[in-house]
């Protein structure tokens, strides 16, 4: 029995290396490691055991594609007619919910961009091929519209045992906003998403790492710096020099985009604290904040 | 407070007279009716006192009494008199100003700052001082008397410390315990422990984690079987009582410490308050495990317990700071975390911890320093607590309680004769759950505002 814990663990490690976001991948990883050690199982023999976890674990998969309906029938009760959503990026369980209350109610919506990925311009693809008013709006802009929308409802990547969110960066940041302007923040999230991990700050993320905001070495040659702004391109040699100055001209827009490797300064999830959350909707139900923690402690102690 | 307290205090003379609730307030009252109501209710107390058993201080109360024109005068020293009278609970080292202070008494203090002085003890009359360990009344054991001392004379400080002291001090009251014919153990061997406890709580306040343990400790005794032999059944609970402070207070700290030593990351700049036992195991673990960190270990008088800790921590070859409370806000912003310690833990999240580790935290949360509580789950109390003020504990000033000589000299001198002068230290405060970021137990790191979940997760051992 241990040795097959062993295995289990060694192996989620493994997926969690070739993953890129390992963290809802590492919930759910461990909610299926805590039902086998912590649950009673008859079973009279390992073999017999050993078919009876495969067997629960088949079914949680396929159940786990009905948590989204559950989070969006809940999500319905919220959602009054004509409101006013904001959502950030790309996330199938925020689709989900507006796509069935688009069914009963008016809504319209508006989604940030959600740089560097791009995948607000997803959302607005799905919500304006069914029919759902969408405006895309630049995450600078949050603030600016936040007046405007009668509530904030985001997906997440895992609810932690704080009660607090870990989902694309730029949720921290309407979160903050949506506080300030009294506006609830709803986060849906199905329960596999929810982690034993307690992050005391954004740092405190197993995603963080030491490149993520550091300061890069300043370039030898004074010419790379010049290219480098105008072009974003890093480390040209001298030799591509005129090739880059001739197709410079040739840009349509003057548009500066960051390069590659200055993205990879930035972060891709970020925390946002629980006092800034409403309410978190998951398929055990709607939990407050504090209540997820009860739920975990619950699910995970003993 | 505009009333003046002399009535009120003269109520709580030793004659026990009945509180004279005024039959009109104070303030609708002229003042020259005031001084009559004064004259009337001193005269009625004097006549009392003659005919009331001589009691020292009040005949000589008796034998003072001046013409009506000096009634205000002194009327504050029948208050003194019997509130020295009704004030027992002085410790000792006071006791030796007692006499000086009374045979001042024929001299005139001033009413008003005598008066603010009343008002004050007034207070904080509900913590009690507490009083020298003197007879034991019934049979007391004599590890209880011993550990009584060492806890009023503050030998042994800290929750964890005192509750496994008394465990073990009552392993030994156990064994030697032998059951009276016609009855059984379970039955009787808690009334044979009661006095021993109240001995113990006479000395200094119990704590919470001591409350929890002879709780548990009641409910094993009377859930021993009564077909047992007595040996047996003193060494079964002797054998629960090891089984509790093995895994409630030694494993549970071991757990904690695995779980708090990931929260520190090389470079990390650790705060913490005071001495508390598992934080010291916490960071003495970081630094086994190779993290490079540094720590600031920050220490309040009178007490000082913080230089045993920067003396544990230096010779382990931590990198540490050493600073006194005020001078927390300069050196708060080089702070990555707070490390602090519990006495208890409440349901509704608050922390009762050292007196000054609810400044610290209040502190860093204004800085957006995490805090991180350590404590283990026997600690926790089921009660809320809001403030710090209904249920703390004071401590005696004067030699025995600093644990720097040179501060122990100055105390005793500076703060013994004076009359308009009290001096307060509250051992404990509250730190609220809104400044906590996060409470580490062997359960788990849980969040303030889901601490009334470790019941449940209790439930499950």
């Amino acid at each position: 029995m241990f040795e097959l814990v062993q295995a289990l663990n060694d192996d989620a490690e493994e997926l969690k290396k070739r993953s890129p976001d390992s963290i809802s991948l590492n919930a759910g990883c461990e909610l299926f490691i805590a039902f086998v050690t912590l649950f009673p199982h008859e079973s009279d023999s390992f073999a017999e055991l050993k078919t009876e976890l495969v067997e629960q674990g088949r079914k949680y998969a396929s159940d786990a594609i009905s948590f989204r309906e559950k989070i969006a029938e809940l999500t319905l009760g919220f959602i009054k007619d004509d409101s006013m959503i904001l959502t950030h990026s790309y996330s199938r369980v925020v689709m989900k919910a507006l796509l069935h209350a688009h069914k009963t109610k008016r809504i319209s919506v508006y989604v940030t961009e959600a740089r560097p990925r791009g995948l607000g311009l997803k959302t607005y693809e799905a919500l304006t091929s069914a029919g759902i008013p969408c405006t895309i709006v630049l995450d600078s802009a949050v603030a600016y519209v936040m007046d405007r929308v009668d509530f904030v409802l985001v997906g997440s990547e895992a609810v932690v045992e704080s009660g607090g969110l870990i989902n694309a960066v730029g949720s921290n940041q309407m979160a903050i906003i949506a506080k300030a302007a009294s506006k609830p923040f709803y986060a849906l999230a199905e329960s596999y998403k929810f982690h034993r991990l307690f992050p005391l700050s954004q740092y405190d993320l197993p995603t963080h790492n030491p490149t993520i905001l550091s300061f890069p070495t300043l370039p030898q040659y004074p010419t790379f710096l010049e290219t480098d702004f105008a072009r974003g391109t890093p480390n040209v040699p001298p030799s591509a020099e005129n090739e880059i100055r001739t197709s410079k001209q040739s840009l349509p827009t003057a548009e500066m985009k960051m390069n590659a490797e200055q993205i990879s300064r930035n972060p891709s999830v970020d925390y946002t604290r629980p006092d800034l959350i409403s309410l978190v909707f998951s398929d055990v139900g709607i939990l407050t904040p504090e209540g997820v923690s009860q739920y975990l402690v619950g699910m995970f102690a003993g | 407070m505009v009333p003046p307290p002399l009535l009120d205090v003269q109520s709580q003379s030793s004659n026990g007279d009945a509180l004279h609730p005024p039959p009109r307030s104070q303030k609708q009252m002229t003042k020259a009716e005031r001084r009559e109501l004064q004259e009337r209710q001193r005269a009625a107390k004097a006549a009392k006192a003659t005919t009331a058993a001589p009691n020292g201080v009040n005949g000589k109360h008796a034998g003072i009494k001046p013409g009506s024109s000096a009634a205000m005068s002194n009327a504050p020293s029948p208050r003194r008199a019997s509130r020295a009278s009704d004030a027992p609970t002085r410790p000792s080292s006071l006791s030796v100003s007692r006499p000086t202070r009374d045979s001042r008494v024929p001299q005139t203090p001033h009413p008003a700052p005598s008066s603010d002085k009343a008002r004050g003890l007034r207070i904080f009359a509900h913590f009690g001082l507490p009083k020298p360990v003197s007879v034991a009344k019934g049979e007391i054991h004599p590890t209880i008397v011993r550990l009584a001392l060492q806890f009023s004379n503050f030998k042994i400080t800290g929750a964890n410390a005192r509750c496994i002291a008394t465990l073990i001090a009552f392993k030994q009251v156990i064994q030697d315990y032998t059951t009276p014919p016609n009855n059984t153990l379970s039955r009787h061997l808690m009334t044979h422990l009661s006095p021993q406890i109240s001995h113990l709580v006479a000395a200094r306040p119990m704590s919470v984690t001591m409350g929890n343990a002879i709780r548990q400790l009641k409910l094993e005794i009377s859930g021993s079987d009564i077909d047992l032999p007595e040996q047996d059944a003193k060494d079964a609970l002797c054998h629960k009582i090891d089984h509790y402070i093995r895994d409630r207070i030694i494993i549970a700290d071991q757990v904690i410490r695995d779980t708090a030593v990931s929260k520190i990351k090389d470079g990390d700049v650790i705060l913490t308050y005071a001495r508390s036992s598992v934080v010291e195991k916490v960071l003495l673990g970081a630094h086994e495990e190779g993290r490079c960190f540094s720590v600031i270990v920050v220490d309040s008088r009178p007490m000082l317990e913080g230089k045993k800790l920067l003396s544990i921590l230096a010779s382990a070859g931590i990198q540490c700071t050493y600073l006194l409370l005020p001078a927390l806000g300069s050196i708060i912003n080089e702070v990555s975390t707070v490390l602090i310690g519990a006495h208890s833990i409440h349901s509704n999240g608050a922390v009762f911890s050292r007196a000054g580790s609810a400044l610290v935290a209040m502190m860093a949360k204004q800085h957006s320093v995490p805090v991180v509580v350590c404590c283990e789950t026997y600690k926790f109390s089921e009660g809320v607590q809001l403030d710090s003020f209904t249920k703390n504990e004071l401590a005696p000033i004067g030699s025995m309680f600093s644990s720097d000589r040179h501060a122990r000299s100055q105390d005793a001198s500076a703060f013994q004769n004076q009359p308009n002068l009290e001096v307060l230290n509250p051992l404990y405060d509250l730190t609220p759950p809104s400044c906590i970021t996060a409470v580490v137990t062997e359960v788990g790191v849980i969040p303030p505002n889901s601490m009334s979940s470790i019941p449940l997760a209790l439930g499950r051992f």
